[in-house]
């Protein structure tokens, strides 16, 4: 029994990491640019059904697909951000725009892939099965490389926002964008690179999971249920704060799936939310004041 | 008479004759399809305009349409077809259940001192994820299996199905259009508007915000259980997938962005609309294209017309009704189109491009002040008139 | 009899106390001058004493009821309502319907047929007759200044709390408001009015309440006030560091 709790949370903690990285990007955006782009769950699934085509079509291991989804990710949240400034939305506008491109890249989606099912060979997958063992525990390999390129990300992007002209320029539109212009930042332009960024690390969540699950365009509406959580638990705009709040949901939904069911993963990840908006709204990884 | 006793009469007329609609269409031997098309009409309206008294009064987004809904579908799925209750003994508890659900989120998040609308509007989406996992978990709800509807027995006094349908359907979208009439026209609307404006300052002038937004979700998530519980028997298989998806707070979003939020006929309007032109495209074989057209025109409603075309035809009503009389009657006499609902679809279609060209006025309003008419302006107006 | 005491109320925020223990005396009928220099946590009371933030401590007894145990809501049904400095109006409504809003709900209901013409009767007092079906973009600064005004006075209530009604007004606009708040007071509404200047406040005010870092340190007859050698060295003091 202990053998597959310990098994749980140790999946959980490698879990935790892909939560990560596909959180962190919605954070940001909403952190710094007061957005929140829903788009950004369908940016992971093309990151992924992007990864599955070149894999397949070209037959490589699937991590060279980084090499195009980053750019074209990076492409993509740079064009939407231009969509949004050049029209001068609002909150809400976002949200409704973003919740609409949602749809219109889920429809092409399912045009261009259909509704299967569809799985990376694993002639060409060499990730999708290999696992390790330290001690009695198994150490699945895919998570394992997700889990890195979150602690990258996470330290990366922090360092970038802590020491780079580019980071303080981004804290100083979060504090005051007005005054960031009057100081003479482009707000217009570190939006924009700061949404294509967001994006990237988006879609690359996506080429992890293609390396070991299969893709249908429904698979996007469940993760909404752990992204949500993980962006609210690691506060706002705190990378972080994702990969700690990605690693605590990880485990406690490992956790609960292995003592109650798999089915009730979802619920505590939902209790996991509430009790974060009561105790700690500002996120669990932010400091009290600082927001 | 008051504007107040007018429009009940008004209400009160609407009943009766559309009462009368599935006995006429039996007189006079129409197809079936167009009380289909009639009550699936209702379904949107009540599910939109529910939808509006939360969030277009309120100001607060709500995504838990189809939380709302899919609890009052699995209520009569449970209690009628599978316990074998009464069906109309099931469906006030549908919306009963609902609404409690609704309250017991309210009870939580409107509690929080800094509950801002895009985190109320991420956790109404969350809630329906849960609710559609636990339906899959516990076997005495769905349980991944589905429940089937269709031999469910209904009162012999509702008629075939189909006239059973309509009749159910309409007391249940005429109930939440009225509801939500009438909290316009009282204090709870008047302190629900002000909250959308300014919560705070409305809570300083004395509108007890906790208790109106309640209102607000409670009534919203009554109106959206109660028709789901009427709309299980139309699905007839009732799946986990088909219940908690996207559709329906997709399509209350988009029919009430439509109409315009702002006024209670806005989403009534918009719904007809909405439902209309998509049931059309889905029976021309479009529905991929139907699903894009959608996200587009969501896209360029929220940017083009904030206040929502309802007030645009108010505002400019003899040209609306030129225009959707001329086009119906060109349609129908001319026989251009192969059925009635093709006629109206049409008609809807050039009303809706007639309606959002803008006139000079508007672009000399965006001239001097840069942004467009507002609602303000439009209300001021009808009150004027009246 | 004081219509109002507060005592001992403590407000934080994080590790600064913006209030760190006020007493504060306000009788029936009076102008009470609230002066201060910058963040010495005048705006910080009114928020506190109009329910809009929550204290850490002390009680606020207005007329036997201690107001910080009460929501905004409850504290304007029992006859307190303020303005805000930066007008924030209703926007999507008019300026009738901003008025008849306060005036349904404030310190008693009223129905929705009242509302509109008591509405009308507070935009007569206060000059905005004129605008009363414009929409609130087409207002003026002072305008807007009279709307918040308005709206207060149609909550029918016994203390007012007026924040800065004269900030960013031009001369001739603030010798109206000056005006306007006498005729306020003649109707028999106490006022608590939060001002930098502080010759005007002196000239109007029948109490001075000094407040400096969180604390009364001085409350009286506005002359004698001012030339208490604290109240000098706080602005002073504030002013010379600013500089």
């Amino acid at each position: 029994m202990s053998d597959v709790l310990n098994q749980a949370i140790v999946s959980g903690l490698l879990i935790g990491g892909l939560y990560a990285v596909m959180s962190v990007g919605i954070s940001l955006t909403w952190g710094a640019l007061r957005i929140i782009n829903l788009a950004h769950f369908s940016f992971i699934l093309l990151g992924a059904y992007a990864t599955y085509q070149i894999s397949t079509s070209l037959e490589i291991d699937p991590l060279f697909a980084l090499l195009v989804v980053i750019p074209a990710g990076f492409l993509a949240g740079a064009i939407m951000q231009i969509f949004f400034e050049l029209t001068k939305v609002d909150e809400f506008q976002s949200l409704i725009i973003s919740f609409g491109s949602v749809i219109i890249l889920q429809s092409i989606i399912r045009t261009i892939w259909t509704a299967d099912f569809r799985r990376i060979d694993r002639d060409i997958n060499p990730y999708e099965s290999m696992s390790f063992f330290v001690g009695d525990v198994a150490i699945q390999v895919p998570l394992l490389l997700a889990f890195g390129a979150a602690v990258g990300i996470a330290l990366g992007t922090s360092l970038l926002l802590s020491r780079s002209y580019f980071g303080k320029a981004v804290r100083a539109i979060v504090d005051d964008p007005q005054i960031a212009r009057a100081y003479g930042i482009d707000n217009r332009r570190v939006a924009v690179v700061l949404s294509g960024l967001a994006t990237a690390f988006s879609a690359t969540a996506g080429v992890f999971i293609a390396t070991f699950q299969s893709l249908s365009p429904s698979i996007s509406l469940g993760w909404f249920g752990i992204v949500f959580p993980v962006v609210i638990l690691g506060g706002l705009g705190n990378a972080v704060g994702a990969l700690g709040a990605g690693v605590i949901v990880g485990v406690a939904a490992g956790v609960a799936s292995v003592q109650w069911g798999p089915l009730s993963a979802s619920l505590v990840t939902f209790l996991i939310l509430i009790a974060a908006l009561l105790f700690r709204p500002q996120g669990l990884f932010t400091r009290q004041g600082s927001s | 008479m008051t504007r107040r006793t007018k429009a009940l009469a008004g209400f009160a007329v609407a009943a009766i004759v559309i009462n009368l609609v599935p006995a006429l269409a039996e007189a006079l031997d129409t197809p079936g399809f167009y009380i289909t098309f009639m009550f699936t009409a209702f379904f949107w309206i009540s599910q939109a305009v529910s939808w509006n008294i939360l969030t277009g009064y309120s100001g607060y987004f709500s995504f838990g349409q189809g939380a709302w809904f899919g609890v009052g579908v699995y209520t009569t799925g449970v209690l009628a077809a599978k316990e074998g209750w009464p069906f109309l003994v099931a469906l006030p508890i549908a919306g009963a259940l609902a609404a409690a659900f609704g309250l017991g989120l309210g009870l939580v998040v409107f509690r929080l001192r800094k509950l801002s609308g895009e985190i109320f509007a991420l956790t109404t989406l969350a809630v329906a994820f849960v609710l559609a996992s636990v339906a899959r978990l516990y076997s005495f709800i769905d349980g991944g299996r589905g429940i089937f509807m269709t031999g469910t027995p209904l009162p012999e006094f509702l008629g075939d199905f189909r006239t059973a349908m309509f009749r159910m359907t309409f007391v249940v979208a005429f109930l939440t259009v009225l509801a939500a009439y009438l909290l316009y026209e009282s204090r709870v609307g008047w302190g629900l508007f002000a909250i959308r404006d300014d919560e705070q300052v409305a809570h300083g002038l004395g509108v007890p915000t906790f208790r109106y937004k309640m209102v607000a979700l409670g009534t919203n998530a009554f109106f959206s259980g109660l028709m789901g519980g009427v709309w299980a028997l139309q699905i007839g298989f009732v799946t986990v997938d088909d219940v908690f998806n996207i559709r329906v707070p997709l399509f209350v979003i988009l029919m009430s962005v439509l109409g315009g939020m702002k006024h209670w006929m806005g989403p009534v309007v918009g719904a007809v609309i909405i439902y209309t032109l998509t049931d059309r495209l889905n029976s021309a074989g479009l529905e991929d294209v139907n699903q894009i057209i959608i996200g587009g025109l969501l896209i360029f409603l929220v940017l083009a017309v904030r206040e929502g075309i309802y007030l645009r035809m108010r505002m400019r009503w003899i040209l609306t009704l030129t225009v959707f009389g001329t086009a119906m009657a060109v349609w129908t006499f001319a026989d251009l189109a192969t059925s009635l609902i093709w006629d109206f679809a049409y008609a809807s279609l050039i009303t809706l491009l007639a309606v959002l060209l803008p006139t000079r006025q508007s672009v000399a309003r965006v001239l001097r002040r840069g942004g467009p008419a507002t609602p303000v302006e439009a209300s001021a107006a009808e009150r004027a008139s009246t | 009899m004081s219509l109002l005491a507060g005592t001992a109320i403590v407000k934080h925020f994080g590790g600064i106390k913006a209030l760190d223990g006020v007493e504060i005396t306000i009788e029936e009928g009076a102008i009470v001058g609230l002066v201060g220099p910058n963040g010495s946590g005048k705006s910080t009371l009114i928020n506190v004493l109009s329910g809009f933030y929550p204290a850490d401590a002390g009680q606020a007894a207005f007329d036997g009821v201690d107001l910080l145990e009460l929501g905004p809501h409850q504290i304007a049904a029992e006859g307190l309502a303020r303005t805000f400095q930066i007008p924030r109006p209703f926007g999507t409504m008019t300026v009738l319907e901003n008025v008849a809003l306060s005036y349904m709900f404030g310190q008693r209901r009223h129905s929705l047929a009242d509302a509109r013409s008591a509405a009308g009767e507070w935009l007569g007092f206060t000059g905005l007759g004129e605008v009363a079906d414009s929409p609130i973009d087409q207002l003026t600064l002072h305008q807007l200044k009279f709307l918040e005004l308005a709206r207060a006075l149609a909550t029918e209530p016994r203390l007012l709390l007026l924040d800065e009604v004269l900030a960013g007004l031009n001369p001739t606009e603030v010798d109206e408001s000056i005006q306007m708040i006498k005729r306020i007071h003649a109707r028999g509404v106490t006022l608590v009015i939060v001002e930098h200047l502080v010759r005007v406040v002196t000239a109007l005010s029948t109490t001075l309440t000094v407040l400096d870092q969180g604390l009364v340190i001085a409350e009286g007859e506005p002359d004698a006030v001012i030339r208490q050698p604290e109240v000098v060295r706080a602005y002073l003091g504030s002013k010379w560091a600013n500089a």
